[in-house]
């Protein structure tokens, strides 16, 4: 058996316990025939266990990975929903703001305090976003 | 976890139910974290590619065909996603793990033991010659040697003929032992 008939894929495949009986036999017979071949399988033979020997288990904080894909995957839905209640609730007060009966200075007077409030909670809503933005240890467990 | 239940869970998910895809998420997180390890470097980066395949994986389920097999289609979304971090983080392949809680296996073999003088000296190592090699390489290294896929399911996974799988791995050993000769490492 010439040893040169044997391709490196075919030495990896062999290796790897990827070949059919009659691949093996003929691999098996160019190597008996060849100290060439003999070393380069050698070679390949001790990184693959030496590879397989330092296989490593990742120690995962089980609960971690689900947590931090779940809140991905259900957060935006909680968003859409949110936003859609609040822009329904916020044209039916308009709705209810112009059509009242009211006095024009009681709705400016309102209108003036529903305002200053959701500007006040914009403005702290995005302090607080800005702020976890550059957190640090925004990652960290509590 | 059975090819029926996995393919009863994905059709659920499909249907839009997260609340199935935890299964799924367990049952992969473990060979995941592996595989994003093995590509990354470090546990930090490796976690982030990992939550963000899932996430992904869940997205494109819609597009996912049941007669497939899941795992080997997460896996290719998991290397893409490793790819493209390692690519919008400019980052490299960097080795941290050594403090990560990760626990080597015991071998029991003592020529390997002999040769490489402890095992954390073997890991550091071998880490190292991963690093100096490229990502191609490495990946194919990581999918074959750490997480013990089949050919068929390496070129599944990268997307490649079966047939190209062995020579590539002929290549990536190549480089990996003259990585480690440079470190010297001699092999026989």
């Amino acid at each position: 058996m010439d040893p040169q008939s044997i391709q490196p894929d075919e030495l990896m495949r062999f290796l790897d316990g990827e070949v059919s009986p009659e691949e093996r036999n003929r691999i098996e017979a160019a190597l008996a025939g060849s100290t060439e071949l003999q070393r380069e399988f050698a070679l390949f033979r001790s990184m693959k266990d030496d590879l397989l020997n330092i296989q490593f288990e990742p120690e995962l904080r089980r609960a971690a990975i689900w947590d931090r894909v779940n809140r991905h995957l259900t957060r935006p839905i909680g968003w859409i929903l949110l936003l859609i209640g609040g822009v329904v609730w916020v044209a039916y007060a308009a709705y209810l703001f112009f059509t009242s009966p009211a006095d024009l200075i009681e709705k400016l007077a309102t209108g003036a305090m529903v305002i200053g409030i959701l500007l006040l909670l914009a403005s702290v809503i995005w302090e607080q976003y800005r702020s976890w933005l550059t957190d640090p240890y925004r990652d960290l467990q509590r | 976890m059975r090819p029926e239940v996995e393919r009863e869970l994905v059709r659920k998910c499909k249907a839009g139910d997260a609340r199935f895809f935890e299964p799924l998420v367990r049952a992969y997180e473990q060979p995941g974290l592996r595989v994003a390890l093995g590509m990354m470097g470090n546990a930090e980066d490796a976690r982030d590619a990992l939550q963000e395949a899932f996430v992904k994986t869940f997205r494109a389920l819609g597009r996912f065909d049941l007669g497939r097999s899941f795992g080997p289609w997460f896996f290719q979304i998991l290397r893409n996603q490793c790819r493209d971090l390692l690519r919008s983080r400019q980052a490299r392949f960097k080795v941290e793990t050594l403090d990560e809680g990760l626990e080597l296996r015991s071998s029991g073999d003592q020529e390997g033991t002999d040769r490489l003088t402890s095992r954390h000296e073997a890991q550091a190592l071998l880490w190292r010659g991963l690093e100096k090699i490229g990502e191609e390489h490495r990946e194919i290294i990581v999918l074959k040697e750490l997480q013990g896929f089949r050919y068929s399911e390496i070129a599944s996974i990268l997307e490649i003929p079966e047939g190209t799988v062995a020579s590539r791995l002929y290549h990536a050993r190549r480089a990996l032992k003259d990585a480690l000769l440079e470190l010297g490492i001699e092999y026989p």
